[in-house]
Order: structure tokens, then sequence, then C-alpha cells
């Protein structure tokens, strides 16, 4: 779809979207419309910032320390003659996290195939198991490397949270892994992960959204991905231009809300201070 | 080909936009499936796929015993308890007279007694291991390196102590006091000089004695430096409002990414 | 000095195992001879209690039980005295699980509290509804049609011939919702699917390490105070005047806090020592 299919596709589906409104919007959940505005904004800035990036514009991402230490985790484990264990989270794949976790493990694959080290994959769902399966024999493929890929790369533990905790302790023990990543959605036992693997001095890269355990993460990893910067990390690693747009575009969103933190804000002060009749939060509320 | 790109895309796109709008309308029919039939679906094939995953975790173990790798001994308990566990859940009931289905949570069954003999203190055991990780963990990483590394580690110190009963009997007399002394022994390092020293915590002692016997010496008051009045604080509005951003920053990335799933950029679930 | 300072040193560079015997020592000296340090309130816990304390008798109480025996310490105390308090004000609670191992837990709960102490009806004064699978899903059942999620108790008793819930086909007609929750699904899904749609006033009590991202939802009100972990639950406990496991378990944390801040800062002394002594030895 060219620019031009693009613009003319959007006022269409905006004009559309108007007459059903002035008709009586029927079936629509009137309250919502805020939200609905909103996401359709959001998106439209994605999709903005991606076409502009795979129009070859050129787009600057921050240095991600945690991302960059991936390659060099990966042939420290080479160099060591160790393997590399990854860990994606403990939750399904109904979790944006573990599917955020899932992509990065593609990359890694494509890392360990590339350098011949030799990858575990501890899973603690089944659904998991399967996709993360599939994740690495692609990367497997891509890389040249079919041979290397076993099924039994990425295994099932168990679906229970400290049974599975205990069970990659184990394997951490036993194989003493050069390289420890953990991308995915995690609670108590992240710590309990961490400091195991920093007893056997593996290098350690985590990434998570999962807000309590980034603490436990930043203090007994070595890099760690903080809430968004998991998100990008399939950006980063794939350096796709689609990808890199979509990451910008984030950044434009959130600029735009803290624009309108900071309105919102003066509209309360005057509001409160009696010079304006709107109040913002009342408005913000409506459900 | 059709198979392995465009229909899992498709399929991709069109559950996620039904699930996206229909947040956005009232009819049922949309509601319904979003609401119970889709998270129905999900249930019965994680229930069905679990079968997967124990036939993957007895092949493994298995294949360990029988070859008699390194730590195989282990792999005896693995089977010995999956084995168990399908007995306790689909064999043997224990009691009789309870209901298969219920009989999980009944009373006298062994399922129950596997829960609370076996499953609760082993959860207990490993969860406990957090303590002596974040003793250990804190020990190694709290390092006053730099102005943030020193604003963490004493904002957790207030919040460890002023959260449990110790730290409300500690009088906040007791911190103007350590404060004097912390101050005496800054001015000391950037003065290096006695008298300034001697000085600042001399003054600093005196004014704290003076207001406390003009204040009665109560223990909460002044209010900042009554550590669970401080801990509060700290809570309430530092950490909300870094919470609250971090959760802003979040709630962006997985609206992002799921945007980018639905309209087909990301498509590393098919290999690309 | 010379000596202390080597040893300070020393005590920097110490096996960890070292540490975890002595945290062992100072959690368990505590619990085997009791301080008994007294408890104070805050004010988040003030508010769980009060809007209990506010609800007119008879109210029906919807209680729902996310944890598992690894968060039992925390939480556990927090229903058991949330139950408690209920029972004593004359309210209907209604128990539902969106986790498995808290059906568990609550039964052992309401066994304690509903049969031994108050010697109460079940299906008059309270009824375990039990867990269903589904997380978030399971809110949004019961907020548009519980009959449709529940057609059975945990007893397999058809809803239909329970007294108590007569009236009930939907989370409105509860009058509070209480969410011990120890992770996901939990409190912030009971408040984004649930609360914010509807009004029903709620209180919560959580383990202390998700205290932080649900305190935004006190803030905001839209959770009415929390307990936060064993303090939260030690707190609750003495303003009901009725103390358990949660307050007899404060002596061994408060102890236990503050030997990890001994250490905090002995690592830090060390730290600077060594410091120090580089730099000297640099010639700075």
């Amino acid at each position: 779809m060219n620019d031009r299919e693009f613009i003319v596709g959007s006022i269409v589906l905006t004009v559309a979207f108007l007459l059903y409104w002035f008709m009586g919007h029927p079936h629509f959940v009137e309250e919502r419309i805020l939200q609905f505005s909103l996401v359709i904004i959001f998106s439209g800035t994605l999709i903005f910032f991606t076409r502009k990036a795979k129009r070859g514009e050129e787009i600057f991402l921050r240095n991600i320390p945690g991302l960059k230490a991936v390659e060099e985790a990966v042939g420290r484990s080479t160099e060591m003659g160790k393997p590399v264990l990854f860990v994606p989270g403990i939750q399904d794949m109904d979790q944006v996290e573990t599917v955020a976790g899932v992509i990065v493990l593609g990359h890694v694959s494509k890392m360990t195939a590339r350098y011949e080290t030799p990858l575990n994959v501890p899973v603690s769902r089944a659904i998991v198991m399967k996709a993360a399966r599939e994740a690495c024999k692609e990367s497997y493929l891509i890389e040249g490397h079919p041979d290397m890929f076993h099924d039994d790369m990425v295994h099932y533990v168990t679906d229970e949270q400290f049974a599975y905790a205990a069970g990659v302790n184990g394997i951490m023990v036993r194989e003493k892994p050069a390289a420890c990543i953990y991308m995915g959605k995690f609670y108590a036992e992240s710590l309990i992960l961490a400091e195991t693997g920093n007893s056997i001095g593996a290098i350690q890269i985590a990434g998570t959204a999962s807000q309590a355990q980034i603490p436990f993460f930043v203090t007994a990893c070595d890099y760690t991905l903080i809430g968004e910067e998991f998100f990008a990390a399939s950006a980063y690693l794939s350096e796709k231009p689609e990808l890199i747009g979509g990451v910008k575009g984030q950044d434009m969103i959130k600029m735009g809300i803290v624009i309108f933190i900071l309105f919102g804000v003066i509209l309360r002060l005057m509001f409160d201070a009696g010079f304006l009749n709107f109040n913002i939060i009342q408005f913000l509320s409506q459900k | 080909m059709i198979w392995k790109r465009q229909i899992p895309i498709l399929i991709v796109g069109v559950i996620g936009f039904v699930t996206l709008f229909a947040n956005f309308t009232t009819l049922h029919g949309f509601k319904s499936f979003v609401n119970d039939d889709a998270t129905q679906w999900f249930d019965i094939l994680a229930s069905f796929a679990i079968w997967l995953g124990g036939l993957n975790l007895l092949k493994l173990q298995s294949q360990k015993i029988l070859k008699k790798q390194e730590g195989w001994e282990y792999s005896v308990f693995a089977v010995i308890g999956l084995i168990f566990a399908l007995v306790a859940g689909f064999v043997i009931k224990g009691e009789p007279a309870v209901e298969w289905g219920t009989h999980v949570t009944a009373k006298g069954t062994l399922f129950k007694w596997m829960f609370t003999y076996m499953v609760a203190p082993m959860q207990a055991t490993m969860f406990a291991l957090l303590a002596f990780y974040v003793a250990s963990a804190s020990y190694r990483a709290f390092r006053i390196r730099n102005f943030e590394a020193t604003l963490l580690l004493v904002s957790g110190i207030i919040i460890m102590i002023g959260r449990v009963p110790l730290g409300s009997n500690i009088s906040s007399w007791f911190c103007m006091y350590l404060l004097v002394l912390i101050a005496g022994v800054t001015v000391n390092s950037i003065f290096k000089n006695k008298q300034y020293t001697a000085i600042s915590v001399a003054s600093g002692l005196i004014l704290v004695t003076v207001s406390g016997f003009i204040m009665g010496w109560p223990l909460d008051q002044p209010g900042i430096f009554y550590l669970p009045y401080l801990q509060e604080w700290i809570y309430k509005f530092p950490n909300v409002a870094g919470a609250r951003s971090i959760m802003i920053g979040i709630g962006l990335g997985i609206f992002s990414t799921s945007v980018r799933y639905i309209l087909g950029i990301e498509k590393s679930y098919i290999g690309e | 000095m010379d000596f202390l300072i080597n040893t300070i040193l020393k005590l920097g560079k110490v096996d960890r195992r070292w540490i975890f015997l002595i945290i062992a020592f100072v959690v368990l000296i505590p619990l085997l001879f009791p301080l008994s340090l007294p408890i104070r309130a805050t004010a988040t816990t003030q508010l769980v209690y009060d809007a209990v304390e506010k609800l007119p008798h008879g109210s029906k109480v919807l209680l729902s039980c996310e944890y598992g025996p690894s968060t039992k310490p925390e939480i556990h105390p927090m229903v058991i005295s949330f139950l408690k308090h209920c029972f004593r004000n004359g309210h209907k609670v209604y128990v539902t699980c969106l986790w498995p191992d808290g059906q568990f837990l609550a039964d052992e709960a309401l066994d304690e509290v509903a049969n031994n102490e108050f010697q109460l009806t079940y299906g008059i004064d309270y009824v375990m509804l039990g867990f269903r699978p589904g997380n978030e899903a399971v809110v949004k059942g019961i907020v548009s049609d519980l009959r449709k999620v529940y057609t059975i108790d945990s007893r397999g008793t058809k809803i239909t011939e329970i007294p108590m819930m007569d009236g009930i086909t939907k989370f409105e007609d509860f009058d509070f919702l209480f969410s011990g929750s120890a992770g996901y699904p939990g409190t912030i899904e009971w408040v984004q699917y649930a609360v914010d749609q509807t009004n029903i006033p709620m209180s919560t009590g959580t383990t202390s390490i998700q205290v932080n991202e649900v305190m935004p939802y006190v803030q905001a009100g839209q959770v009415q105070g929390i307990l936060a972990g064993m303090p939260g639950a030690a707190e609750y406990e003495n303003l009901i005047g009725s103390p358990g496991i949660g307050t007899s378990g404060m002596d061994a944390q408060s102890v236990a806090h503050l030997v990890i801040v001994l250490f905090i800062v002995l690592g830090n002394l060390g730290y600077f020592i060594e410091r120090n002594r580089e730099k000297k030895q640099r010639g700075y």
C-alpha cells in the first residue's frame, strides 16, 4: 500500500465513522468514545512512523546495554564451551510479555545457531513449549544449521511456580551455563533464579515488565531491560525498519501523553482556582 | 505456503480486531465471544496441551534413567511424583463418599493429603529461600557508589525499618540525633576541620535536646523524622509516581506490541 | 584500629552461607522467645478497617482468595481476620477463588473461623463458591452473570439450592469486595474489570512486594485501603483485637530487617575502607 492509498483509506474510514456516529451510532458504547479515539490515534501514530521507517528514514535508537550484551553473552558461552540458558517467563502465551520473550528467544537462538553454542530453554507451559520450539527451529533453519536443532532443546518442566524455579535452579547448578537470559513475565521466583545464576558466575541478562520483579533483577543481574525496553528488544535485535519505526511511534505517543498530563494538571489547577468550569478528572473518568 | 504464512496472519488479525473492538460495542454476541468463549477455548487448549508437556517431561526423565546419565537418581523422583499426582487425581480417591471433582479439595482424600503434606510445605520452603537471598543480594548490591545509589539505600533503610513494629517504636528524636551525627561526619569530610565539626555537632545536639524538652519528647513528632510516617510518604508519593510512570511505559509497550501483531507488522511467530 | 578495619574488610567478603545462617537464627529466635513489640496501625490499614465497619449489618460480602501456600504467611492472617471482622458484624460471606491453591486455603480459613470459632451454618451465613479457571474472564463473568460462571458450589451443591444465593446474580448484588491477592490474577483484575465498572467498594490485602503496583489504585480511591504484607495483617489483627499468626511473625520480621540493615551498613563500611585504601595506593 503506498502513501496515497493509505491517506485515502484513512480519510474514507474517518468519514464512514463520522457518518455512523451522526446516524446515532447504534451498538456503540458511547461512554468509551474517548478510549476508542485514543486507540485509533495511537494506532495511527504507530502506523505512520512504521511506514516512515520502511521508506528508509534513519531512526535513532539509543543504546540499550542489555541488548548489546546478549551477543556478548552468547559469545562468552561459546568460548567457555558452556550452554546458554534462556527462561521465557512463567506465564502462558496469552500474556504479551511471554510473546515478547519468545520473540527475543528467536533472536538469541539465531546467535546460538551461528556460533554453534548449546541452548537450553526450560519452559513452564506446554503451549509456550510449542511456540518456543517453532521459534528456535525457524532460527536454526535461517542460520543454515537445521541439524543442530533438536526438540529437547526446549523442554517442559512444570506449571507450578516454585517447582519450576527449583527445576531451573537444578539445571543451573548442574550444567553451569555461562549465560542466563530471563525474558518474560516473572513473579517471586525471579530472585531465586537470579541469585542462583549469580552464584554459578554466569552473565545474566533479564527483561520483564513485571514491575515488582524489576528491582530484584536489577540487583542480581548484570543487565536488566526495564518495562518498555523489553518490548523494544524485538526491534533492536532484528533491526527491521518497520519495528524500529514502531518504537519511535511509541515514543511519540509517550511524548503526547506527557504533554497531555502537563496540560491536564494546568486545567485542573484552573478548575480548582475557579477560573474554569471544566473538570478534566470527571471528563476522563467516564466509563 | 499459504497455510504457514497468510492463514496464521489472518487468524491473528481477525481475532485481534474482534477482541479489541468488542470492548466498544453493545452487541451481545461479540462480547460473549470475547469475555466467555475465547477464554474458554484458550483454557481448553491449555488443558489439553498439558499432556504434551507432561509427556515431554516423562520422555526426558525416562531417557535419563534408562541411559543412567548424570543425576538419573533424581529423575526417578520426578517420574514417581508425576505418576503419584496422576493417581491421586484420577485413580485413587481415598474417600469413597466424595464425588469425583470435589475430591480435589474434600477432607480425607489422597489429593488433599498430597496438597497439604507435600505441595504446600515444598512451596513454602522455596518461597522462604527468598528471605535468605534478599539478605545476601542486599548485602552485595547496596553500595553507595553515587547519589542515586545513596538515595536508594537511604529510602530502602527507612522503609525496611519503618514498615515493622520496631520502626514505630523508634522515637523521631533518636533519628534526629542520628542525623546530627551524620551531618557532623559530612562536615568533617568536606572541611577536614575539627573545630567546624565540633561546633556543628554540638550545636545540633543542643538544638535537638532543647526542642525535645520544649515539645515533651513525643514519640511520633516531628512527623518528618518518624520512620513510619516517612515510609508512608515515600510509598505514597515518590514510589507511586515512579510506579505510575513505569505502568504507563509498560502499558504503551503492551499496546504497541499487540497492535504490531494485529496489523501483521510483527511476524516472528511464523519465523519472519 | 587496624584490627577493626581488617575485621570489617573480612566481613565485607564473607561467604553468603554465613549470612544465610545468621538470618536463620535471627528469624528463629524471636519466634521462640517473642518480644511482643507494640503494633500501630498505618493509615492504609485503618482505611480497610473503616470500610468494613461502615457496612450495614447483614451486608453481602464477596471474599476472593488469590494466594497459595508460599504466600500463606502474609495473606492467610488477613483472610482470617477479615472473616472474623465480617462474622462479628453479622455479614454474609461469599468466597470465590481465582487461584486453584486459593480454594484449599480458603477452606482452611473458613473451617477455623466459621466452623470452629463462630459455629456458623454453611449456605446461610457463608458459602464457598470455589475456584474457576479463566483468570480475568472469571471476574468479567461474575460481573455480567455470576450464575453462568458458578452453577454449583465447591461441594457440588447447585447454586439454586443454597439459601443465601437468592438474589445474587451478578457482582452488583454484593455490597463489598475483599481480595486477598498474591499476584495475577488478583487485585488489579478486580479493580479493572469489576470495581471500576460497578462502583462496588473494595479493599485488598496483598504481599509486601505487590503494594507498589496496587498503591496507585489506593491513592486514586478505587481501592479503599490496603493491608500491606505481614505487617498489614498484624495491624489489622490488632485493630479487630484478635492477634494471630500475623502478629507473632512481626517480632521475627522486625529483627530480620534490622539485621539486614546492619549487613548493608557493614558492607558499605568495608566498601569505603577499600576505596580509600586504593586511592592512597594510587597516591591521590
